[in-house]
């Protein structure tokens, strides 16, 4: 019997606790329970023996822990396991027996929070499936997973490397959410995207506490959920630890589960063979009712899903280089932290989506993508819209990502279709359709529908759901054809009505040629969203365009109370009062308004005093005669201890937007005064007083090299020699990697004997530096800029 | 048997005195602009924040020299020694702010080096201040030590990953450990309290 047959046919009962009964049988502690499968196999197929006659049709193999990180011996624990479970379902000899390949976390955190990177497990997981295989199990159970990403990694390994059916379940704790902040909704986007055959809940906490999610899961997914709490929360009682559920509470609140619509009942920690008996007992005559398809539009981050089709959703277009300057010049440099910045403020904004597009020429656009998507998922919890024509691109940046993302986009031309819709089958994903194909855009709105109908079919041929679909109709400029901007809003219409989907629109093109393209722009949005539109892509800098979106949801019964339109309000009220509250802000100091601009730390003064300036001095002089001496100036009251670091901060961050003026008038090759490298030392993760080094040297005009943390010192030197750099600042914190400062110190005394090493951080003395050879010991960022300053200036 | 403690960010009032010290401030520092931006970071960090903790007792004995003994491990150390001295047990803590955290100063670093310094130093304090909450039950009704963590003095880290097993802190806080035994999420503390 194949258990798909009877997947969402029928309630499923699994296993329970496993950890607790091997205790009881004499499991030390710190000893690995998977040890067992070879040292105490009858124990093993006695306990899965066990929960087959209490009613378990679903036992797991005593693997949760067996992956190459933990076991050096992984296929001999794996094989044993497997024997150990078919030797129980041959004794029990009832023919509902499956086997499930069990699967835990890592026990590692993943990059960029933590230290494993995503491809390598994949890889782990990957080779506990391929050796697991071997042995036939019927499903595989990724289990008491607290993180989004390794969930997918995880899932990702299981789908690439074997055609069985996978359960996934997920822990969370009592604010329903995961460990790294998956709510119920962006795990269900998540995993049915991945293309997950079950999904749930298990471990952490009891039947009673999880009812609420389970209820959550039932309603978003069309998949059937499973379910397998914890006997309660641990208490101790005579000096022994007992979970606070008996078997009859777990089991009456199992029923009420199973009539919530779970479909597989099963048990976490502290439950055992007598907790799923009684399961079995209370909830057979329950009728079953299969889980159904459910239609909601979901893309999700690492936190949260966005519905899209219940209330209009924006889409920030900023993370994007047609037409900016700046931001091109940001990719050539690889300044990831410039479009990070650019992510932060639209959300910052209240857009709901970031579209991300890198693409240009001259730039590899597959690894500035994944590099962009990767930084941004981690600092936004906002879900990103893939923006490419490259599927390379698009297939990189889909495998990394932390949750369901928006594709941008399929069209109707085959060609494109036959490149996108396959990604989105394997990794999951939202696709934006846009209604051109090899004829071009047709100019009605009944053309447009039609090319909609084409994709949506080509995406049921791979299973894609029209769920998935959201059909961009085009809004093209009203200045070449003023029937344009009728005909898409037509359009958004008739796709809606005669086939159901979702729109999407780049509104921002409607007004391309045209003055005043603000007022265009906004008034379209209005209109757009009264015809139904459901998402737009576009510029949340704009005033006007929020304001639009803000009145409609307010007139439109979207707002209760009109709340949103009020905060929004109050903001611009807020913004206005702090521009002039700065504008006065005087000094009795005689300085020029860029000097004292810097001093005082007002950013958006230095950078307008910059411009002006700039108007009628050379870059250099700006540089060298009002930023380099406004800096001394707060130096040196930083040194006598008259000004603190928050404000030699402030005024560093105002001098930074003063450079960003001289540089936008000087190629780069010309604004350095000298080149040098700065890292944190390899073992150490903190790095804010080696940030803080490298914004003051910039600030001095010096071309900074920042290799980050956890710098081998191979690849100082490495660098050192590509670059040709005669200054490195190293940095440490903690005691335990001042010998990495050492190795370091040494090996450029070594390979580099040239240059000169400054270095700082908490825990280093003057003595420390003297003794491992460095050229200098800065005790603080002003004296590391003071020891460049007269090295470049020949006086060191 | 291990015991959870778990407090939000408006249950902990992070000590503003001790954040300034980290920035290398005076407490009477005064300047209406910083004043406003640690005012936003704190928000922030108080958004963000969800301290969870576990503790858990383990016998302690002393063997020859320096020797420590602990239900989850044993090694040498004379600071550590100095500070259990007359007790008959330990009771060790694992406290997180959590996961969020991290990613709240990752987004600092990429607008604000100035916010990013307030937001960490806030965090420091935040995460002391739980510390001192947990510190405060262990100790309540009897006589204990000032807390200890290993890397101080002649301890070496190395020791973090049993006392983490110990307290199953992957599972119950989301505790892991890279290879030079540093701890994410960022902001989490690990202790030994020596009970007399």
């Amino acid at each position: 019997m194949n258990i798909k047959e009877l997947l969402n046919k029928e309630r499923l009962y699994s296993d329970g606790g496993f950890g607790t009964l091997l205790q009881a049988r004499g499991l030390r502690g710190g000893e690995k329970p998977e040890e067992w499968n070879i040292t105490r196999p009858d124990d093993i197929t006695a306990i899965h023996l066990e929960y087959l006659n209490a009613g378990s049709d679903i036992i797991s193999a005593n693997t949760f822990g067996a992956n190459c990180l933990k076991f050096d011996n992984l296929e001999e624990i794996i094989s044993a396991a497997f024997a150990n479970a078919k030797r129980a379902v041959e004794l029990c000899g009832k023919e509902r027996g499956f086997i499930a390949f069990d699967m835990g976390p890592t026990g590692k955190l993943l990059e960029p929070l933590g230290d494993l990177p995503f491809e390598k497990a994949v890889e782990v997981f990957a080779q506990t499936v391929r050796i697991a295989e071997k042995y036939s199990p019927d499903l595989y159970i990724v289990e008491t997973m607290n993180d989004s990403y390794e969930t997918k990694a995880a899932v990702l390994a299981v789908k690439e490397n074997s055609d069985k059916p996978v359960f996934v379940s997920n822990v969370y704790d009592e604010s329903r959410k995961l460990m790294t902040g998956a709510s119920p909704k962006a795990m269900i986007a998540l995993l049915e995207g991945l293309g997950a055959d079950a999904i749930g809940i298990n471990c952490s906490l009891g039947p009673r506490q999880m009812v609420d999610i389970v209820k959550e899961y039932v309603k978003y997914s069309s998949l059937p959920v499973m379910v397998c709490p914890n006997a309660g929360l641990p208490v101790n009682t005579d000096g022994k630890t007992v979970f606070d559920v008996d078997s009859e509470e777990f089991s009456d609140c199992m029923a009420e589960i199973a009539k919530a619509g779970a479909a597989i009942l099963g048990g976490c920690c502290g439950t055992t063979p007598e907790y799923i008996r009684k399961t079995v007992e209370k909830t057979s005559d329950i009728p079953f009712a299969p889980a159904e398809k459910k239609d909601y539009t979901f893309v999700s981050s690492y936190t949260h899903a966005v519905e899209i089709g219940n209330t209009p959703v924006l889409i920030g277009e900023r993370i994007n280089p047609t037409g900016k300057p700046k931001f091109k010049q940001a990719l050539r440099e690889g300044n990831i932290s410039y479009i990070i910045n650019e992510g932060v403020m639209q959300e910052e904004k209240g857009v709901h989506i970031l579209d991300v597009n890198v693409g240009l020429p001259e730039i590899d656009e597959d690894a500035m993508l994944v590099s962009c998507i990767r930084e941004l998922q981690t600092v936004s919890s906002l879900p990103l819209q893939i923006d490419t024509v490259k599927p390379s691109a698009m297939e990189k940046a889909m495998r990394i990502y932390n949750g369901k993302p928006l594709i941008n986009s399929v069209n109707g031309k085959q060609e494109s279709m036959d490149a996108v819709l396959p990604l989105v089958k394997k990794y999951g994903g939202t696709v934006i359709a846009l209604t051109i194909d090899e004829d071009g855009i047709p100019d009605t709105a009944e053309g447009r529908v039609a090319i909609a109908e084409r994709i949506i079919a080509e995406c049921a041929k791979y299973g894609i759901d029209k769920k998935d679909v959201i059909v961009d109709p085009l809004a093209m400029t009203v200045s070449s054809d003023n029937r344009s901007g009728s005909i898409t809003l037509r359009s958004v219409r008739q796709i809606k009505e005669k086939l159901g989907v979702k729109t999407s629109l780049g509104v921002s093109n409607i007004s391309f040629g045209l003055p005043s393209r603000e007022t265009v722009n906004s008034h379209f949005l209005t209109m757009a969203f009264t015809s139904g539109l459901d998402c737009a892509i576009m510029n949340p800098y704009s005033a006007a365009m929020m304001e639009s979106y803000y009145a409609f949801k307010a007139l439109s019964g979207q707002d209760e109370n009109c709340a949103e339109y009020i905060s929004f309000a109050s903001s611009l009220k807020k913004e206005a009062v702090t521009v002039s509250a700065s504008a006065v802000q005087k000094d009795s100091e005689d300085m020029h308004p860029l000097i004292r601009a810097i001093v005082k730390g007002m950013k958006d003064e230095a950078l307008k005093n910059a411009k002006e300036l700039l108007l009628n001095e050379k870059p250099l002089t700006v540089i060298n005669e009002y930023i380099v001496p406004a800096l001394d100036k707060v130096g040196k009251r930083f040194e006598e201890k008259t000004m603190y670091l928050p404000q030699l901060l402030m005024s560093a961050e105002a001098a930074s937007r003063a450079f960003e003026a001289v540089k936008e008038l000087v190629s780069a090759s010309d604004s350095g005064k000298g080149k040098i490298i700065v890292a944190t030392v390899k073992g150490d993760i903190h790095d804010i007083g080696k940030n803080i080094v490298r914004v003051l040297l910039e600030n001095y005009g010096y071309d900074v090299i920042d290799m980050g943390k956890d710098v081998s010192p191979e690849a100082i030197v490495e660098k050192v020699k590509a670059e040709q750099v005669t200054l490195v600042g190293l940095s440490a914190l903690m005691t335990t990697t001042t010998d990495a400062m050492r190795e370091t110190v040494s090996l450029l005394k070594r390979e580099c004997p040239d240059v000169s090493v400054m270095v700082g951080g908490a825990v280093l003395t003057k003595e420390y530096a003297d003794m491992i050879g460095a050229s200098y010991y800065a005790k603080d960022a002003m004296e590391g800029v003071r020891f460049a300053e007269r090295l470049f200036g020949g006086k060191e | 048997m291990i015991k959870l403690i778990t407090c939000t960010g408006d249950e902990i009032c992070v000590n503003k005195d001790e954040a300034y010290r980290y920035m290398g401030l005076c407490r009477d520092y005064s300047n209406a602009e910083f004043e406003r931006i640690y005012g936003e970071c704190l928000g922030e960090y108080r958004k963000n924040v969800f301290y969870k903790g576990v503790y858990r007792e383990s016998s302690l004995s002393f063997g020859e020299g320096d020797e420590l003994f602990f239900d989850f491990c044993s090694f040498k150390s004379h600071a550590l020694k100095k500070n259990l001295e007359g007790c008959s047990s330990v009771v060790v803590f694992a406290a997180t702010a959590g996961i969020n955290i991290d990613r709240m100063l990752l987004k600092y670093r990429a607008l604000s080096l100035l916010k990013l310094m307030t937001a960490d130093c806030i965090a420091s304090s935040g995460i002391e201040c739980f510390c001192d909450r947990i510190n405060g039950i262990i100790s309540e009704g009897r006589e204990t030590k000032p807390r200890f963590s290993l890397g101080y003095g002649d301890t070496e880290l190395k020791y973090q990953s049993d006392l983490l097993r110990f307290l199953d802190a992957e599972k119950t806080l989301g505790i892991t450990l890279n290879e030079f035994m540093m701890m994410t999420p960022k902001k989490s503390v690990t202790a030994f309290i020596g009970v007399k």
